[in-house]
C-alpha cells in the first residue's frame, strides 16, 4: 500500500491533470483521508492561483498587435489567391499564386520593418520638439565634443563618440547632451546650434532602430534616408551598429539641409562606434 | 494565415489569439520589451513562411512557442559571435505598467501590485525555470508539449517545474500570505 511519500510525488501531477485516470482516483481517495497531503494540495493550489491572477503575464502592445495582423493580411490574400488559382486553372496558374504568396510575404517584412522605421522617427521628432520648447534639457551643456563624448560613456548600451573638431570648423555648434529612452532602452540625444535653430540628433543601437523608405541618396557606403515631415527635416542612417535621427527646422528639403553642413557628404562616418 | 489544421488552431485565421503568450514568453527570455517585440515578430513571419510544411493536425500552439525559441536561441548564438555591445538593462516592464491605481478601486490596486510582484518573482528565476512556468502555469501546455517545445525530456520538465515552484513560494511567500490573510488551509 502506497504511503504519504508516495502520494506526495503525485501533487504537482494531480494538479497539473497529469495523472492517469486510475491513478487521479486514488489520488483523490488518499485525499479524503490525508489531512496532511490536503494542506500540502491547498498550498500548492494558493501558488497556481496567485500566478493566475497575473495573466496574461504580460500583454503585448497594440502596435504589435497591428504589426502581425497586417503581417497575417499580407499573407492571407495571395494564399487565398493561391487555392483558388489552382482550382480554377490549375497548377500553372497555382505557381503564379504561389509567387504572389512570397511576394505577399516579402511585402508585409517591408511594411514592418516600415513601420518601425516610422517609430524610430517619430521619437526622434517628438524628442526634437520637446528640446526645441525646452520641456527637455539637456544633462550636459557644452559645445565641447569630448565632455559630450565623455558623458555618454556608461549611460548608453553602446559606445559612442564624437569627433573632435574647432568650433569654427562647422556653421553649426555643439550645444549639449541628453541621454533619453527608446524602446526601453537607453539612446542619445545630442543637441546642435545653428542660425538660431535647434537640430538634434538621437542615436539608438540597431537592435531597436531600424531605417527604411524617405528619399535615398547612398553616400560613402552609407545610405541616407531624407523625410520632410511636420515641417521637420529629418535625415537617418544606419552604420556601424548605431542609428542615427537629425532632426531640424532648417529650410530646404532633407537633402538641402544636409548639405547646408556638410557640402561635400564626406565626413558623414565621423561619429563612429569604438 | 490559414492555420486552421485541427481543433486546437486559433480560431482566428491570422493566429492572434496567441500574441500574448507568445509576447510573455519573448517577455520571458529577453527581459527587454524592444526585444520581445522583435522577436514574436519574427516569429509570426517564419510561422507564415513555414505553414504550407505543417502537417494536418499539428498542434499550433506548441509549434508557435517552438519557433519564438528557435529564432531566440539563434539569435543569441548572433549575439555570442558578433561585436559585444554593453548589455541592455533588464527590466521586466513592472514599473512600466503601475500606472497610478484607478481612484476608489483598491482592488485594482492591490491586483496590479500582485501582478507585479509576480512578475518580479518569476523574472529572478534563472531562464530554463521561468520557460516552464510560463509554458505550463499560464499557457497551460502539457507536460509532453513543454518538453517538445524545450527539447527536452518529460522528467525534466518535471524537475524544473518542481524546483521552480519551490523558489517562487519562497520569493512569493510575503504576497502569498498577505493573500491569504487567514492561513486557512482547506481541503480539495
Amino acid at each position: 500500500m502506497k504511503g504519504c511519500d508516495d502520494y506526495r510525488a503525485s501533487i504537482p501531477l494531480y494538479l497539473d491533470e497529469e495523472l492517469e485516470t486510475g491513478d487521479y482516483e486514488n489520488f483523490r481517495a488518499h485525499l479524503n483521508d490525508c489531512e496532511a497531503c490536503r494542506a500540502e494540495v491547498e498550498e500548492e493550489e494558493q501558488l497556481s492561483r496567485l500566478l493566475h491572477r497575473a495573466r496574461p503575464l504580460y500583454s503585448a502592445p497594440d502596435v504589435l498587435r497591428e504589426r502581425i495582423l497586417a503581417l497575417a493580411e499580407g499573407a492571407r490574400q495571395p494564399s487565398a489567391q493561391f487555392r483558388v488559382w489552382i482550382r480554377r486553372f490549375g497548377w500553372p496558374a497555382g505557381i503564379a499564386a504561389a509567387i504572389l504568396l512570397a511576394t505577399g510575404i516579402l511585402a508585409a517584412r517591408q511594411v514592418l520593418l516600415q513601420a518601425r522605421a516610422n517609430s524610430y522617427i517619430e521619437s526622434a521628432m517628438a524628442a526634437h520638439r520637446s528640446f526645441v520648447n525646452g520641456s527637455l534639457s539637456l544633462a550636459v551643456q557644452s559645445s565641447s565634443p569630448g565632455v559630450v563624448t565623455a558623458f555618454f560613456n556608461g549611460k548608453v548600451p553602446f559606445k559612442f563618440r564624437l569627433p573632435e573638431e574647432t568650433a569654427n570648423e562647422r556653421p553649426y555648434q555643439l550645444t549639449g547632451a541628453q541621454v533619453v529612452s527608446y524602446r526601453g532602452a537607453h539612446a542619445a540625444l545630442v543637441g546642435y546650434e545653428m542660425q538660431q535653430e535647434k537640430i538634434s540628433l538621437l542615436v539608438a543601437s540597431s537592435r531597436s532602430a531600424v531605417v527604411a523608405g524617405g528619399e535615398q541618396v547612398p553616400s560613402g557606403g552609407i545610405m541616407f534616408h531624407y523625410f520632410k515631415r511636420a515641417n521637420f527635416n529629418v535625415i537617418t542612417w544606419s552604420t556601424h551598429g548605431l542609428t542615427y535621427a537629425l532632426v531640424s527646422s532648417l529650410p530646404g528639403s532633407g537633402r538641402q539641409s544636409c548639405l547646408v553642413c556638410h557640402q561635400d557628404m564626406a565626413n558623414h562616418g565621423r561619429f563612429t562606434l569604438q | 494565415m490559414s492555420w486552421n489544421h485541427d481543433g486546437q488552431g486559433p480560431a482566428d485565421p491570422s493566429g492572434i489569439e496567441y500574441l500574448d503568450g507568445l509576447y510573455s514568453y519573448a517577455m520571458i527570455l529577453t527581459r527587454n520589451h524592444a526585444e520581445a517585440e522583435d522577436l514574436v515578430q519574427e516569429t509570426y513571419v517564419r510561422a507564415i513562411q513555414a505553414m504550407g510544411r505543417l502537417r494536418e493536425g499539428s498542434n499550433i500552439k506548441s509549434w508557435l512557442f517552438t519557433i519564438l525559441r528557435n529564432v531566440w536561441l539563434n539569435h543569441l548564438r548572433k549575439l555570442r559571435n558578433g561585436p559585444r555591445l554593453v548589455s541592455m538593462e533588464a527590466e521586466d516592464g513592472s514599473a512600466r505598467d503601475i500606472v497610478g491605481p484607478a481612484k476608489n478601486s483598491h482592488e485594482v490596486y492591490v491586483s496590479k501590485i500582485e501582478t507585479a510582484q509576480v512578475r518580479a518573482a518569476i523574472q529572478q528565476l534563472p531562464t530554463e525555470f521561468r520557460e516552464v512556468v510560463l509554458l505550463r502555469e499560464y499557457e497551460e501546455l502539457s507536460y509532453q508539449e513543454i518538453a517538445g517545445v524545450l527539447d527536452c525530456p518529460v522528467g525534466t520538465v518535471m524537475s524544473r517545474l518542481g524546483r521552480a515552484r519551490a523558489k517562487l513560494r519562497t520569493l512569493l511567500s510575503g504576497t502569498l500570505i498577505a493573500a491569504n490573510p487567514s492561513g486557512v488551509k482547506g481541503t480539495t
